[in-house]
């Protein structure tokens, strides 16, 4: 360590200007933090998607598509870690390196601060290591697993802790286990100062692109083929699914009943079935809900003869579809529900740190969006841990950005110093070196 | 067409038998394995069955399903990197390592087979992958070891499976270690630095290993912590430099504190060595890290849907198997009930 101190103050100072980049599988939060200020993340989406006119979005322009039916993707990460760098590559030069870039910067004036996940190959951790310094040539680089950084927020503040205004802010936080639900999996990881506990870190394959591919095999079976909509698909999950918190009594409500019969929960929809209205790709490009009207399919009919909508009543769709994060085994995934997959994580560490741990949960992610997925969690999780721990399950105002902020404070933090690599001692010792003190973190000394 | 009312059971454990047999494929087998040498009522030594077996038909069926979940388009789709507009930056020249990166093809299973194959030769040749890096492999081994070893673990099986994992996450840090060395061997300017691993490694004080040697002599001698003792020091008003203790005053008594009923158990917190070898143990690998069916999961039947409506699958279809929920759901699915088999 002293030694690496000792060039870094022979060579160039720390970069005063720092990108902070959460790379996801289907967006990239990106912003930079200089000095004390902060800009707040953009949310970029990180594909190349194709229209049905062949045109190609890259990243951003996507705000330009109007018509998102039959929308393809070309996605550079691949469960959660960058696999094809020649379209993460044009991403990024779009989006920050090109004279007209919306946020642009001079790598070699910067420095990275780059979120991965938990667990990655190291052939993949070394291709990025080396792109970064090879390739876009910038001063300093810090690649550090993305749940860890939100350690860095003030988690008493998401979970409402009464405090007096005077209690200083643990940052990093003691302890805190968090749930990052993403779009190719959810990762469980307890952190400990910052630390996380890599011996306990547990991955579920349930992701936000498993429940939407979930939803548009559903649709495609009950209503009408959707399997090439999968942005319209994605938009319907995101506007109408939750998490259950009485899958029996909802499913119950949402059956027709037997042959002939027709319940009284399923005509008039029991609170549960909604309509939406499809984008028809002329007029409207984005679909709408509505509530249910129980008037029954003929009335619909004549409407729909007139407006000409195409319009999807969805029922028990709307909370089978997250039903995967809690029980993976509905559609034969041999993998423990997401309760379970906390108790697996907790089992490998000692008892002493479960009360700690339970009372700080925190659910990052898109999927944490979802209504009733903290409120589901805490359920599932009181069923299996001793009576007296107190569990405490919380998710901050935006769980998408959430990593992004943490991150943010982390680029402001000493930390960021002592784990930083600037390009010289990348050029000195070379990749195996930098990718061994990635690993070996910030060690225990406080 | 009918398949003679024989059902296909694709368990675990396989058993050899006379005649022929469905044999998974998991690599390279024996030709004396194919011939089994004891015929005596081998079809009645077949291992239980439990509730969540299927069978190799379904089991088909399902992970044909769940690869089809797991795709980005329905469609194969070759999206090219549309031209750049004016004003981007000019190409400049790439490096070898960046022009091997860019132009690479591989996918992530791609990888991930590659980093398996890399594991499987590192168990193969260990004697090889131990002596090529003695020296750096060594300080990985105490501190994957010390969790299981120290720390008050909740359940048999669940231990049981972090000694495999911290065995197996071992393993793979020698094999990380060896790739690492080939690629510095294959750099064109190998600069070994002063030490480049006592600057990567954190700081272990020398006090740890004390503690681990002590308990791996007498494991006996110190049986479960009981409350009275070790609870007593332990307890949450500590000397703990890593988590320190809570530094407000506590909140004012109560008469019922002492009363044996209200009393609350406090676990005993682990010790700062504990701690700082769980805060310091590498990672697992991509695989390890993925969570599997423990005993409680493989106890209970998996619940079954309605393939057509979503709601319980309460009936069969005779034919196929398919799961329906009641008599009009049932006359739905037989409209294009396939049986072709092994679909």
């Amino acid at each position: 360590m002293s030694s690496s101190r000792k060039s870094r103050a022979a060579g160039l100072p720390a970069p005063s200007t720092t990108l902070v980049l959460d790379n996801g599988a289907d967006t990239i939060k990106a912003g930079f933090v200089t000095g004390d200020t902060t800009d707040g993340p953009r949310v970029i989406p990180n594909y190349l998607a194709r229209d049905r006119h062949r045109k190609t979005y890259v990243g951003s322009e996507l705000e330009k598509c109007r018509d998102f039916g039959e929308l393809a993707f070309r996605r550079p990460v691949e469960k959660g870690f960058v696999v094809s760098w020649d379209a993460q590559k044009e991403i990024w030069d779009r989006e920050f390196f090109d004279d007209k870039a919306p946020q642009r910067c001079d790598p070699s004036e910067t420095r990275l601060v780059l979120a991965e996940q938990p667990n990655g190959l190291p052939a993949l951790q070394t291709h990025c290591d080396q792109m970064v310094f090879e390739e876009f040539g910038f001063a300093s680089y810090y690649r550090g697993i993305g749940p860890a950084f939100n350690a860095y927020q003030d988690i008493q503040a998401i979970f409402q802790t009464p405090r007096s205004p005077d209690t200083p802010v643990d940052v990093p936080a003691e302890v805190i286990l968090l749930i990052d639900s993403g779009y190719s999996h959810t990762t469980v990881t307890p952190i400990v100062q910052g630390r996380p506990l890599h011996q306990a870190i547990r991955r579920l394959d349930v992701g936000g692109r498993l429940m939407t591919n979930y939803l548009t095999r559903l649709l495609s079976v009950r209503h009408f083929d959707m399997r090439n909509e999968t942005f319209i698909a994605n938009e319907m999950k995101e506007a109408v699914c939750y998490v259950s918190l009485d899958f029996k009594g909802d499913l119950e409500k949402t059956w027709k009943g037997t042959r002939g019969e027709r319940r009284e929960d399923y005509l008039t929809g029991a609170g549960i079935a909604k309509d939406y209205v499809l984008p028809d790709s002329h007029t409207t490009f984005h679909g709408v809900v509505r509530e249910y009207e129980p008037g029954g399919d003929s009335s619909r009919a004549r409407k729909a003869a007139v407006a000409t909508e195409d319009v999807l009543t969805l029922r028990n769709e709307r909370f089978v579809v997250p039903e995967l994060l809690f029980s993976p085994s509905d559609i034969g995934m041999r993998q423990p529900g997401l309760a379970d997959l906390v108790m697996q994580s907790l089992s490998a560490l000692p008892i002493g740190l479960w009360p700690g741990l339970l009372a700080n949960i925190v659910v990052v992610g898109g999927n944490a969006r979802l209504s009733n997925f903290i409120q589901r969690l805490q359920m599932e999780l009181l069923e299996r841990v001793p009576d007296e721990c107190v569990v405490r399950v919380a998710r901050p105002e935006d769980p998408v950005v959430s990593t992004w902020l943490g991150a943010a404070k982390f680029a402001k933090h000493e930390h960021v110093e002592r784990l930083a690599v600037t390009k010289q001692e990348y050029d000195e010792h070379g990749a195996g070196w930098v990718a061994r003190k990635f690993a070996a973190g910030l060690g225990v000394d406080a | 067409m009918n398949n003679f009312g024989v059902i296909e059971i694709a368990s675990t454990t396989t058993k050899n038998t006379p005649g022929w047999a469905y044999v998974p494929d998991t690599g390279p087998a024996l030709p004396a394995a194919l011939q089994p040498t004891n015929r005596k009522r081998a079809a009645r030594n077949q291992p239980a069955l439990s509730l969540s077996d299927l069978s190799a038909r379904e089991e088909n069926k399902i992970r044909k399903d769940l690869e089809a979940l797991d795709r980005d388009n329905h469609r194969d789709a070759n999206i090219a990197i549309p031209p750049r507009p004016a004003g981007s930056k000019a190409q400049n020249k790439h490096t070898p390592n960046v022009r091997k990166i860019l132009q690479s093809q591989k996918t992530f299973a791609n990888h991930l087979d590659d980093y398996q194959a890399m594991l499987a030769l590192a168990e193969s040749n260990p004697a090889a992958a131990a002596a090529m890096n003695a020296a750096q492999a060594k300080p990985s081994t105490p501190t994957a070891a010390t969790p299981k070893s120290a720390s008050p673990a909740p359940a048999a099986p669940s231990a049981a499976g972090a000694s495999k994992r911290s065995a197996a996450a071992a393993k793979r840090a020698a094999a990380k270690e060896k790739q690492e060395q080939e690629k510095k061997k294959a750099r064109p300017t190998p600069k070994p630095g002063p030490e480049p691993e006592a600057e990567a490694e954190p700081p272990r004080p020398q006090e740890q290993d004390d503690v681990e040697m002590t308990d791996a002599n007498n494991p006996d001698a110190q049986p479960a912590p009981t409350p009275n003792t070790e609870a007593a020091l332990q307890s949450y008003p500590r000397e703990s430099l890593i988590l320190p203790a809570y530094a407000k005053p506590p909140p004012q008594a109560h008469p019922g504190d002492a009363d044996p009923l209200l009393a609350s158990y406090i676990p005993p917190f682990p010790t700062d060595d504990e701690l700082r070898a769980l805060m310091t143990a590498p990672p697992l690998s991509y695989l390890e890290a993925r969570a599997t069916w423990g005993e409680e999961e493989r106890r209970y039947p998996v619940r079954v849907f309605c393939a057509v409506c979503g709601y319980w699958g309460r009936v069969k279809c005779m034919k196929c198997g398919t799961r329906v929920c009641a008599l009009e759901c049932l006359e739905a699915h037989k409209e294009e009930c396939v049986t072709r088999y092994g679909l």
